[in-house]
């Protein structure tokens, strides 16, 4: 079996769309709406988010699959850690599955994009684990508060709940990430920098050109939500306590807020 | 995952939000398009393009040769907001299948091509 899946090979079965992220960011533009990934207040938003987690999902159990699969010469407890978060993850699938249909979604109803599996593309698990559970991982961090405290806002307690155990197991994959990245990189300061440049990489990638923010700067929008009419965030606000709990350094959410601010700079 | 029957018969949380349809007029529109693949009409097929994917439409156009596939079958769509990307495959009997991928979109009350990919002979979408 191949190792190294590159991300013009990763399959789905016939009745997916899977196109690139640019392509999906065509056909946004094409109508006029931002280039950032979908926004709060937009219509769809909370079904094309909850299906974009639903992917992310699926590519984090494949990547975590993987990760076990390149390395097999990396130290047992990082194998058992991986083996773990592919549980983990299928578990996040079924759950998010269910969000989607709760909310009148189904997975295949937007098309998935590549974006988070070209976060895999590290031949060494240290990067890797950097990459995928310190930088993607994080951002899931970010999306899930947000959507916690969304349905809190909707008076939904079961979009908050599922999320909630969800992103309890989040923080604990950022956690098992770091922890890696330095055991992995102990005594080698360059190979550090390179899973920590490559976690950096990924962490611009999700910068939503200007679509997102802290938490205090974000402005508030009203916007109907299934039969409600809901005052919430315009953008993606990054979740310091969260990442706080992950274990994140202030001094790593100061540095998000500042790619964030220069963004939207831009 | 288990079928659980029909879903408002069942204990549990039921659905907040009601599905979004599949527009049956772009069902329509899609199948236009396929039989006109089929067909070798790269004419008729260019009219529906839009100006940023006439290249990419008359290239698949080009690849088909007359007389080659008998029918197709559209094996997915997946949205963004009103745009449609529909994944669609043509057979014959002497000819390995045709993939292709176009997204639709109305555009002054009539469904166009927006953007399409040949997926013939690979295994994604995914070079631009």
């Amino acid at each position: 079996m191949q190792k190294m899946i590159p991300v013009d090979k990763l399959a789905r079965p016939d009745d997916r769309i899977m196109v690139s992220r640019e392509r999906v960011l065509q056909a946004r533009i094409d109508q006029g709406l931002p280039l950032a990934s979908a926004l709060p207040g937009e219509e769809d938003f909370l079904k094309f988010r909850l299906h974009g987690i639903a992917a992310g999902e699926m590519q984090a159990m494949e990547a975590a699959g993987r990760t076990l699969f390149d390395f097999p010469d990396a130290p047992w407890e990082f194998q058992l850690d991986m083996a773990r978060q592919v549980w983990d993850e299928s578990r996040h699938l079924e759950i998010f599955t269910k969000l989607l249909e709760y909310v009148g979604s189904y997975l295949g109803e937007f098309p998935e994009s590549e974006v988070l599996w070209s976060c895999t593309q590290a031949d060494d698990p240290a990067a890797r684990v950097a990459g995928i559970n310190r930088g993607l991982e994080g951002l899931a961090c970010d999306v899930f508060e947000q959507i916690i405290r969304l349905a809190q806002r909707m008076g939904d307690p079961v979009i908050e709940r599922a999320v909630d155990y969800v992103l309890a197991d989040e923080i604990t994959h950022v956690r098992m990430g770091s922890q890696w990245m330095r055991k992995l990189t102990e005594g080698d300061p360059e190979r550090l920098q390179r899973a920590l440049d490559f976690q950096a990489n990924i962490d611009n990638l999700f910068n939503f050109q200007g679509g997102r923010t802290t938490r205090e700067a974000s402005p508030q929008v009203a916007f109907p939500l299934g039969d409600k009419q809901i005052n919430f965030d315009a953008t993606i606000t990054i979740a310091r306590e969260a990442r706080l709990l992950a274990g994140f350094t202030d001094e790593e959410i100061d540095r998000l807020y500042r790619a964030a601010a220069r963004s939207t700079a831009y | 995952m288990p079928d659980l029957g029909e879903r408002a018969n069942v204990m549990g949380p039921q659905p907040i939000m009601r599905r979004t349809p599949v527009p049956s007029a772009m069902i329509t529109a899609a199948e236009r398009v396929l039989e006109l693949l089929a067909t070798c009409k790269p004419v008729e097929l260019a009219a529906l393009a839009m100006p940023q994917s006439e290249s990419d439409v008359a290239g698949i156009a080009a690849a088909v040769r007359p007389g080659t596939y008998d029918h197709h079958e559209i094996l997915a769509t997946a949205r963004v907001k009103d745009h449609h990307f529909v994944k669609a495959r043509l057979r014959g009997p002497r000819a390995d299948p045709f993939t292709v991928i176009f997204r639709l979109g109305e555009h002054d009350g009539r469904w166009m091509i927006w953007d399409a990919i040949n997926l013939t002979g690979r295994r994604g979408a995914l070079s631009r």
